[in-house]
């Protein structure tokens, strides 16, 4: 009777350390169920920020990326004038997060005025100002996120991933200047404004969209409006 | 007997010696040793790439920007669980060009009739969600949390910047931008109005 008693509190212990370790391999097979618990929504919106504007956008690009970071656990040391670095058993992390994002460039025309406007008889030349680029969106693909967790480790924390997702975030806007969509925006605003212009009397061959200058990825850094 | 103690005494005294110098030389020799368990923090990130360009016509009137705290509670048998993060998103709200209607300009001499698409969401897609910060977790949340999480700010968004007064404001600034637009064209009478 003792030995069963015994039994069932040593069974009952290591599953309680097991619960509250919080020890497992979590696979994406585990991610896909829907959640069987009740969500609840008990804190209100932060702030909003409403601006009046007038921008138009005229090429919009899609993107992705995947973020990668292995966490190994290694044992590092120096003993006996030697140095060791050795790789623990079973106490890797990985992790895998595709990221898509949109951006999009445009025209502000709040500023847009007679200055930006020649017309010469039956010609016209709008001037316009620089065109601008911004991320308009971002989205994790949760359902692709790959997790392996060794057995000696702990899950990937909420804040240790939303780091990494910054930071695939910064990465994405550090090669926005080789994308060339600043080339697509000034294109593309020919096909929004010319039909209008065209719809106000003037002929096509009249019409004349120019900008500035032509930019380089070097102008582009001056060009990124994007929110911290 | 007693030549055998003494050399009994020796060994002892040579043991103790030969401790003592051992000690000495491990401590000299371990001096500068250390063991230590450590994690790389290398991010690794595959090159950017582009799935679709396209040229859009999006006149944008007003922006929204809202963050959004949002949170998720899970409960246990001995504490509850706890999800809370911070979304950002910018709603925009405005005229979409490429569903402009037929004869959408009038013009008679300095007078021009504008007839824009009605003001809309121009992007259904808001959230930064890369942006995102985490601001308290407690427990083990997985990646459907975390989706079912963004769900419950894109709706809150929504709800919080869809507003009859936000519409309001987009239209009277678009009014008043294509106004100003046309002016500079040379037009000096402008009326602007909306499809239903």
């Amino acid at each position: 009777m003792k030995k069963t008693a015994g039994f069932l509190i040593v069974v009952a212990a290591i599953f309680l350390g097991f619960y509250f370790c919080d020890w497992h391999l979590q696979s994406d097979d585990e991610a896909e169920p829907a959640p069987a618990y009740q969500a609840v929504d008990s804190l209100p919106m932060l702030i909003m920020q409403v601006q009046k504007c007038s921008k138009l956008y005229t090429a919009e690009y899609r993107v992705h990326k995947i973020v990668t970071h292995d966490d190994a656990l290694r044992l590092k040391g120096s003993l006996l004038q030697k140095e060791f670095n050795i790789k623990v058993p079973m106490g890797d992390r990985k992790v895998a997060i595709p990221i898509d994002a949109k951006l999009k460039a445009y025209i502000d025309f709040s500023k847009f005025s007679e200055e930006n406007v020649e017309r010469d008889g039956d010609k016209i030349t709008i001037l316009l100002p620089d065109p601008q680029v911004t991320m308009t969106s971002s989205k994790i693909d949760q359902k692709n996120v790959r997790q392996y967790v060794g057995l000696t480790r702990s899950n990937f924390s909420d804040e240790e991933l939303s780091n990494y997702q910054q930071q695939g975030r910064a990465a994405i806007i550090d090669g926005i200047p080789k994308m060339g969509i600043i080339e697509s925006a000034q294109a593309n605003a020919t096909k929004v404004l010319v039909p209008m212009l065209v719809e106000m009397g003037y002929k096509e061959e009249n019409i004349t969209i120019a900008f500035r200058k032509t930019y380089g990825p070097q102008d582009i850094q001056k060009l990124l409006k994007i929110e911290d | 007997m007693k030549i055998l103690t003494y050399i009994k005494i020796g060994i002892g005294a040579a043991i103790v010696v030969l401790l003592i110098a051992g000690f000495f030389w491990l401590r000299g020799e371990t001096k500068n040793s250390y063991i230590d368990f450590g994690t790389s923090d290398k991010i690794d990130l595959t090159p950017t790439q582009i799935q679709s360009m396209k040229a859009i016509g999006e006149w944008e009137f007003l922006s929204v920007s809202t963050e959004e705290i949002v949170d998720t509670i899970r409960k246990g048998i001995f504490s509850d669980d706890e999800l809370v993060r911070i979304y950002y998103g910018t709603l925009r709200l405005g005229v979409n060009m490429h569903h402009v209607g037929d004869n959408w300009i009038q013009t008679s001499g300095d007078s021009i009739t504008l007839t824009l698409p009605k003001i809309e969401l121009l992007d259904k897609e808001f959230i930064d969600e890369a942006r995102t910060k985490s601001f308290y977790e407690r427990g083990s949340w997985k990646p459907a949390d975390r989706d079912a999480l963004y769900q419950k700010a894109y709706r809150q968004m929504l709800h919080h910047s869809m507003t009859k007064e936000n519409l309001q404001a987009a239209k009277a600034n678009a009014s008043q931008q294509m106004h100003d637009i046309m002016r500079a064209l040379g037009y000096q009478h402008v009326s602007v109005t909306f499809q239903q």
